[in-house]
């Protein structure tokens, strides 16, 4: 439980941030960077690229707006604890779907085909009005009331999402130690070997796509409450790139690493709008995007752990010179 | 699958015309086989004959062109690799074909929990899980427990050859085709091969393809010939010594080519 002790400082860090680091950049990273988990999930354990983590975090967000309190006066009310679970749910079936139209897709193939599928859902989301008000979409989304405790607050909404992250990389770390866990890391090495098993292989690529879904839907179902609004934008091109982008600057060797990414990204993000105009934000992310995917093709994560092992080797040593004398 | 037991008497495995195309190019044509339950076959032939072919096409791994193919007396021509081998097939690849991110332990534990059906669990392996007790006992046959914790990836060509064959002995299998198991295993390695060969219960079927004419003569009751896609000749070990197409086709070939 070495991972643990990562938490103490993040506890830690309410108490030094004002709210505007608190909110705008440690809260929307574990949120941006729990969305980017799904992705780094496919990626790392399926091997697969998939373009519709945005699609499926979407529909968790779209879900909690149209059972919960909006002001576009679309949608039914429903508990939160009824319209949480279902928001889950909904995003675990789609990641499901998603993974039985993609599971003969790899390489460039399957991310056409979940590029297809959120590009897809986009526009549908633009069109309808019945159940995502299409182009203006809901906003008013307010995160529940807890115990008298609100997460629209900076505060909890920070421990939720902290708490919402852990779990998630909890899980992951769990389920590839599962036996369909490692069933999906067979798919991923080796497909036609994992049939001389004796195993199908549609169950173990549906499964992952389904618990990607359920990864972005943790991280849907913050995002919405921590913009409040959901729209078809949040759904488009550009969420898309961003979990991408979040998920190539962590790395894919780890699933930690989307969490390094998100920091990164919101960080740059944040603060670069200032230094430089908005149209140019796009071509600096380009700019670090290459930049890693050449100096670091596994990602800052990577990269990092890398300089520790070559920091840490000398004294290692040192101890068992030490050892060796005594 | 449940395997059906009311075959007793059929035959372990019985092939009619299988054919496989390659483009415009027959790789096999036209071969039967008929293999009894606990039969110790060998498939003998030149570089090319079609051997692995005829292997790929019995498992499902490609699709017969022509013919048919019957295990135990089921028909299982239109049967994918997967039901085939929960049907107790199982064989080994000439090139070891393995999981490079798994570690040994976890892919014997994938043999044996894919053949159980357990495969789908989502919870978090114990240690004390008996289907890896059961990996274990598989690493210890094949000769691999020493690097249980490798992934397969660093392993050296020799143990993936015997991890191929740990995978293969998962679960009880019934008919075992064993793709030329003694190629690149050390000159120590291979008399532990043969020893877990003739260790194996008496009535699982072995259908072992040996490029070494030698061993697969020593090691089996009858013997199969293959030669340019086409059965050359069948029989036991002495009639095919005997045999002057073999002599002819084979054993010059082998050196001619
Ligand atoms: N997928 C394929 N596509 C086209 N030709 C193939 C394919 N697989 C095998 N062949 C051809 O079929 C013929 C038989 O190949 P096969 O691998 O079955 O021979 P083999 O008897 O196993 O030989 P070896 O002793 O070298 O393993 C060869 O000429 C080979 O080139
Ligand atoms: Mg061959």
């Amino acid at each position: 439980m070495k991972q643990a002790f990562i938490l103490i400082p993040l506890l830690i860090l309410p108490f030094v941030l004002n709210d505007f680091w608190l909110t705008q950049v440690a809260t929307r990273s574990l949120i941006l960077g729990i969305m980017a988990l799904s992705l780094s999930f496919l990626a790392t354990y399926l091997g697969v690229v998939s373009f519709a983590q945005a699609t499926m975090a979407g529909i968790a967000g779209y879900t909690i707006a149209f059972f919960g309190p909006n002001t576009v006066g679309i949608g039914v009310p429903l508990p939160f604890w009824v319209s949480i679970p279902l928001a889950l749910v909904l995003a675990t079936v789609s990641g499901a779907l998603v993974g039985l139209i993609a599971r003969r897709s790899r390489g460039i193939y399957a991310i056409m085909i979940t590029l297809a599928i959120g590009v897809a859902f986009f526009y549908f989301t633009r069109q309808n009005y019945t159940f995502f008000n299409g182009w203006t979409g809901f906003s008013g989304v307010r995160a529940p009331e807890i115990a008298g405790l609100s997460l629209r607050d900076p505060l909890p909404l920070y421990l939720l999402s902290l708490g919402m992250a852990a779990l998630a990389l909890a899980l992951v770390s769990g389920f590839v130690r599962s036996p369909l866990g490692l069933t999906i890391q067979a798919v991923r090495d080796a497909p036609g070997r994992v049939l001389a098993l004796g195993v199908s292989i549609t169950t173990p690529i549906v499964a992952a796509f389904a618990f990607s879904g359920l990864l972005a839907g943790a991280g849907g179902i913050l995002n919405v409450w921590y913009q409040e609004r959901i729209s078809s934008f949040s759904v488009g091109l550009g969420p898309i790139i961003d979990i991408l982008i979040i998920s190539v600057i962590g790395g894919l060797r780890h699933p930690g690493g989307a969490f390094v990414g998100a920091v990164v990204f919101v960080l740059l993000d944040t603060f670069a709008v200032d230094l430089i105009d908005r149209e140019r934000f796009n071509t600096l992310i380009g700019v670090v995007l290459l930049l890693i995917v050449i100096v670091a093709p596994g990602g800052l994560q990577q990269l990092a752990s890398d300089w520790m092992a070559r920091l840490r080797r000398p004294e290692v040593k040192e101890k068992s010179t030490v050892r060796a004398n005594s | 699958m449940p395997v059906n037991h009311s075959h007793n008497t059929a035959n372990a495995l019985e092939v009619r015309g299988i054919g496989k195309r390659f483009g415009g190019f027959w790789a096999v044509q036209d071969i039967d086989l008929t293999v009894r339950p606990g039969e110790r076959r060998a498939i003998l032939g030149p570089n090319g004959a079609g051997k692995t072919s005829l292997f790929n096409v019995l498992t499902g791994d490609t699709s017969a062109t022509t013919g048919q193919i019957t295990l135990f007396g089921d028909s299982v021509t239109r049967e994918p690799i997967n039901k085939r081998i929960q049907r107790g097939l199982r064989r080994t690849y000439q090139h070891a074909h393995l999981f490079n991110g798994l570690t040994v332990r976890d892919t014997l534990f994938l043999a044996v929990a894919g053949l159980r059906g357990s495969w789908r669990q989502v919870m978090p392996l114990r240690a004390s899980d008996a289907r890896l007790a059961e990996a274990e006992r598989l690493a210890e046959v094949a000769g691999v427990a020493d690097v249980l914790d490798r992934e397969t990836s660093e392993l050296s060509h020799g143990q993936r050859r015997q991890l191929e064959i740990g995978i293969a002995l998962a679960e009880d299998p019934k008919i075992l085709l064993l793709d030329e198991p003694a190629a690149g295993l050390s000159p120590a390695e291979r008399p532990k091969l043969s020893a877990l060969l003739k260790s194996l219960p008496e009535d699982v079927t072995v259908v072992l393809i040996e490029h070494d004419m030698d061993i697969a003569l020593q090691t089996s009751e009858s013997v199969s010939v293959l030669y340019n896609g086409r059965l050359l000749a069948e029989g036991s070990p002495d009639e095919i010594m005997r045999n002057e197409d073999v002599h002819r086709v084979y054993i010059g070939g082998a050196h001619g080519h």
